[in-house]
């Protein structure tokens, strides 16, 4: 295992890999978009690098790009240059790339559930992948840490779970042996628990290996458990760079420093709103002289707008940062602390919802001879009740029934024993993870809202003013009421989903897992909207989540649900400061902090 | 796998049953008098009454109903009342003919299909292969077949187009003529047979290779997006081997289905295409059948059709396991 680690102690290393000016124009429908704007950086062998930036930052496309599989679709224009282990890539010939694919750079996705070829068993899947490896299949696998590597890979990837299938994807990759891996979101879809083991994973790939990791991830704290230096890409440019250490202490950019600002852990103040970055506009200037970020930037000048800032040497730590008034940067978290507190909220005795020996049985078990399934329990009689006003979160892993339970909750589903008791007739309204998906895509946002006002036409003048009240409320700008989905940013579908839910206040709202497919800053908001959306219309919550620290900010008890039973509940605090059961135990040691770790 | 072929069976089993009681429904709903038919239509009242005692149709139903079971349990299917032949004689001599030209036409609309998916994919976007789709896609069969038959046979005499052997008198030991020509050390038989299969089995495979085709390209363009193609390239394989590898068999089992579909209505078009190109098989056999008002062999042949049907998705079925492993029968 330690063959390699010599290496590190050899005072100058050539880079891997090295990225100069690196432009990319995708044309979608039509229009072409600059992606990638002026990307130079250089990785070492072993180093680990975090790219970190919002949704459509272009973090994803830079590494499609160095794995020369940008969809051929969009019509990729690529200038600038790539140099991967001394080969350039910009305008190579289709051989050059694969030969670069099957030996220098591999990637591991945001997806590991999609990422195995689902009718080809693993063995066949890693013997295709090769390049050089000495080793055999299962030695692989073990080295991920994987056990029992023989019945792994004989097995199909729809027997493995995400975090095997990560593990899979990881030996995969590794034995290539590539210089250069790209690790693209990818403990997004894993729980904490899995997140650490992965994370821990890879650290020791690098060393043993030598192999420079582009860790793409939205999450700070996650980047910062693991990375050496740090990239932040903001709308396809590098606004700053530097040690991973370095950058967290003391950003340089406002940007990061909303970002980071904007995290939240385990010790966020959860009395008052999270900070959040000021929100998304669509960028009505043009960003060619300009700094991208000024329209959302609280210290942008007048010449923010005039010229675009170049990298250079940041004041505050040893790298670089992308700003005309960096030095300003530093006065900005002063001004966030100052959020009012929330409101006291009325919790009363009555229950909005009672779930009494509540128990549900899927039929997932072996396959009898005409074809019934064997049923096998997903959860196990469940009592918890919910007062109103109050918000409860539910925290578990994947498969601990979790959204079984909200199901059930929302009458969605019916229990197979137990009662469900609700306060009154009105049936609670759902708020589900994927707020895109959520909403039809061919109405517009005035007419699902609208929608659930039954007796009232959503076109009649009393209708319009209703659903403008409530995309009001949500935050929304009331000229989206005509706008079909497609034409919204996620954090924007987010609210209009809201909206739908609160037009007719329910006395308990449920929410499956809102935040969890989001980045930093947009999830900080969407718990802050649904923090006040509470207090405001006096609602009921019911919040399932597999992050801890977002239940510990939202509910004003914490159920940790683990094997289809409840395991504990209790104040968040309480929970979090003196955990009852081993597995919430797990749960909190999981939790990746900013201060911890990394930083070698 | 044993199991479900003892379901499949026990499946077929039933569907015979239901088959049976429609047929039998059907046999005596409609107002043609088998006893009349039989003697003929100048005989005495008595006779016809004469016959029909023995033909039993005075009994009850349910006994009637018993016997037709027995009856086809011993695989007897009546008597044609067009050739005089028990059913199950004429259905031996002209399955032989039908099953050829069937499965001729299933490995030509696979093919076309094949040929149509690999173009639209070489060409994406391309109008002229989607027009040229549309174009054949939306001929209906007994124009297809008269196209066919006019210029090839007609026009050109390029290929035959009546008959299916030139050789009047060959009998070989399966009834296909073209694996008894080699069984028999006649290969030119083989070959003559061929030539005159191709026209007719041309017609039945358009609407298979449209049909086949938009399906594979439709899965095909789906499951190259997907996140397994992407670590499969991502592997440094040329692009060849991702779509062999990892596309072909993930885009399978839509395709699959709908061939099966497909096969269900060639069962209908072949009474189309044997009419117009005199191919002397089941189709044909039927369409004189119905022109004569011959109830038992156009009920013989539905059976007949039913079992093949019951086979042919038995067998698509086994097909799409074999091709995505989680499907597990």
């Amino acid at each position: 295992m330690v063959k390699l680690s010599h290496r590190t102690s050899e005072p100058v290393t050539e880079s891997v890999l090295s990225v100069k000016d690196l432009s990319v124009i995708l044309s979608r429908e039509g229009r072409p978009s600059r992606v990638l704007d002026g990307i130079s950086f250089d990785m070492f062998p072993g180093e680990i690098i975090a790219l970190v930036g919002e949704s459509g930052s272009g973090k994803t496309s830079i590494g499609l790009t160095l794995q020369g599989l940008l969809p051929h679709e969009y019509l990729p224009q690529i200038a600038g240059s790539i140099r991967l282990a001394g080969i350039e890539l910009v305008g190579a010939g289709r051989r050059t790339w694969q030969s670069a694919r099957r030996h220098l750079v591999r990637a591991i996705s945001q997806d590991p559930m999609g990422a195995l070829n689902p009718t080809m068993t693993i063995r066949r899947q890693m013997r295709e992948s090769n390049g050089r490896s000495e080793g055999s299949i299962e030695d692989w696998l073990s080295r991920t840490g994987l056990p029992d590597p023989d019945r792994i890979a004989d097995a199909l990837p729809h027997r493995l779970s995400g975090g095997q299938r990560q593990r899979v994807l990881i030996a995969l990759a590794m034995m290539a042996r590539p210089k250069l891996l790209i690790a693209d979101e990818p403990t997004t879809a894993l729980d904490v628990t899995m997140q650490a083991q992965i994370l821990d994973l890879l650290r020791v790939l690098a060393r043993d290996q030598q192999t420079a990791i582009l860790f793409v991830t939205h999450d700070l704290t996650v980047a910062a458990s693991l990375a050496d230096r740090i990239l932040v890409l903001y709308a396809g440019r590098i606004v700053e760079m530097g040690r991973m250490q370095d950058v967290a202490r003391n950003a340089a950019h406002p940007y990061s420093a909303g970002l980071l600002a904007a995290r939240f852990d385990l010790d966020s103040d959860r009395r008052r709103p999270l900070p959040t970055l000021p929100s998304e506009h669509t960028p009505s200037i043009r960003v060619e002289n300009a700094c991208a970020y000024a329209t959302r930037c609280p210290i942008a000048q007048p010449d923010c707008t005039a010229i675009r800032p170049p990298l250079e040497p940041a004041s505050v730590h040893g790298g670089a940062v992308a700003c005309l008034h960096h030095e300003q940067t530093p006065f900005l978290s002063a001004q966030r602390a100052d959020a009012k507190p929330w409101p006291a909220q009325a919790i009363q005795e009555t229950a909005a919802l009672r779930l009494s020996n509540v128990g549900k049985t899927y039929p997932t078990g072996a396959r009898s001879f005409w074809g019934r399934r064997q049923p096998q329990p997903i959860l196990r009689s469940i009592n918890l009740s919910i007062k109103l006003g109050e918000c409860v979160a539910l925290v578990g892993e994947s498969g601990a029934g979790k959204s079984t339970l909200l199901r059930i909750a929302a009458g969605l589903v019916v229990p197979e024993s137990g009662t469900v008791t609700r306060f009154d007739k009105l049936p609670p309204q759902v708020v589900f993870q994927d707020p895109v998906a959520s909403l039809t895509p061919w109405l517009t946002i005035g007419e699902q809202i609208g929608e659930r006002l039954r007796a009232v036409s959503p076109d009649s003048d009393y209708g319009r003013r209703r659903v403008g009240e409530a995309i009001k409320l949500v935050g929304l700008d009331p000229v989206l009421m005509d706008a079909l989905p497609a034409e919204m940013s996620v954090g924007q579908c987010q609210r209009a989903v809201l909206a739908r839910a609160v037009i007719v206040p329910p006395r308990l709202l449920l929410c499956d897992e809102p935040i969890s497919a989001m980045d930093v800053s947009l999830a900080a908001t969407t718990l802050n909207l649904l923090s006040d959306l509470r207090r405001r219309l006096d609602m009921a919550m019911l919040f399932v989540t597999h992050d801890l620290a977002a239940a510990r900010i939202i509910a004003d008890r914490i159920a940790v649900l683990k094997d289809g039973e409840l395991v504990e509940i209790a104040d968040p605090d309480a929970i979090i400061a003196a955990p009852q059961s081993a597995y919430t135990r797990s749960l909190i040691a999981a939790m990746p902090s900013l201060q911890a770790g990394g930083g070698r | 796998m044993l199991t479900y072929l003892t379901k499949s069976i026990v499946g077929a089993v039933v569907v015979l049953l239901v088959m049976s009681f429609i047929v039998f429904g059907l046999q005596s709903i409609i107002p043609a008098d088998p006893a009349r038919a039989i003697a003929g239509p100048n005989a005495p009242p008595e006779t016809v009454e004469a016959m029909r005692e023995q033909l039993g149709l005075d009994d009850p139903a349910v006994v009637q109903y018993g016997r037709f079971l027995l009856r086809l349990a011993h695989a007897d299917l009546g008597t044609s009342v067009r050739t005089r032949q028990p059913v199950s004689d004429d259905i031996q001599q002209f399955l032989p003919a039908t099953l050829e030209l069937g499965l001729a036409s299933i490995a030509l609309g696979v093919a076309l299909a094949g040929v149509m998916a690999a173009l639209q994919f070489l060409i994406p976007g391309s109008a002229g292969i989607r027009l040229a789709m549309v174009g054949v896609g939306s001929t209906p069969i007994f124009l297809s077949a008269l196209l066919l038959s006019y210029f090839f046979w007609f026009q050109l005499d390029w290929l035959p187009g009546a008959g299916r052997l030139t050789y009047r008198d060959f009998a070989g030991p399966t009834g296909l003529n073209v694996i008894d020509g080699i069984l028999v050390g006649r290969p030119e038989v083989s070959v003559d047979a061929l030539l005159h299969m191709i026209l007719p089995a041309l017609a039945l495979a358009q609407p298979i290779g449209v049909a086949v085709g938009r399906s594979l390209n439709g899965a095909l363009h789906d499951v190259m997006s997907q996140a397994y193609v992407r670590t499969a390239r991502g592997k440094g394989l040329s692009e060849t081997k991702v779509l062999l590898r990892h596309g072909l068999r993930n885009a399978a089992t839509a395709p699959l289905s709908m061939l099966g579909l497909q096969v269900r209505l060639l069962f209908g078009n072949l009474l189309v295409v044997e009419r117009v190109f005199g191919w002397p098989g089941l189709g044909l056999y039927t369409v004189q059948a119905f022109a004569s008002a011959d109830l038992p062999a156009v009920l013989g042949v539905a059976i007949v059709f039913g079992i093949l049907y019951i086979l042919v998705n038995t067998l698509i079925e086994i097909g799409q396991s074999m091709a995505d492993p989680r499907i597990n029968l």
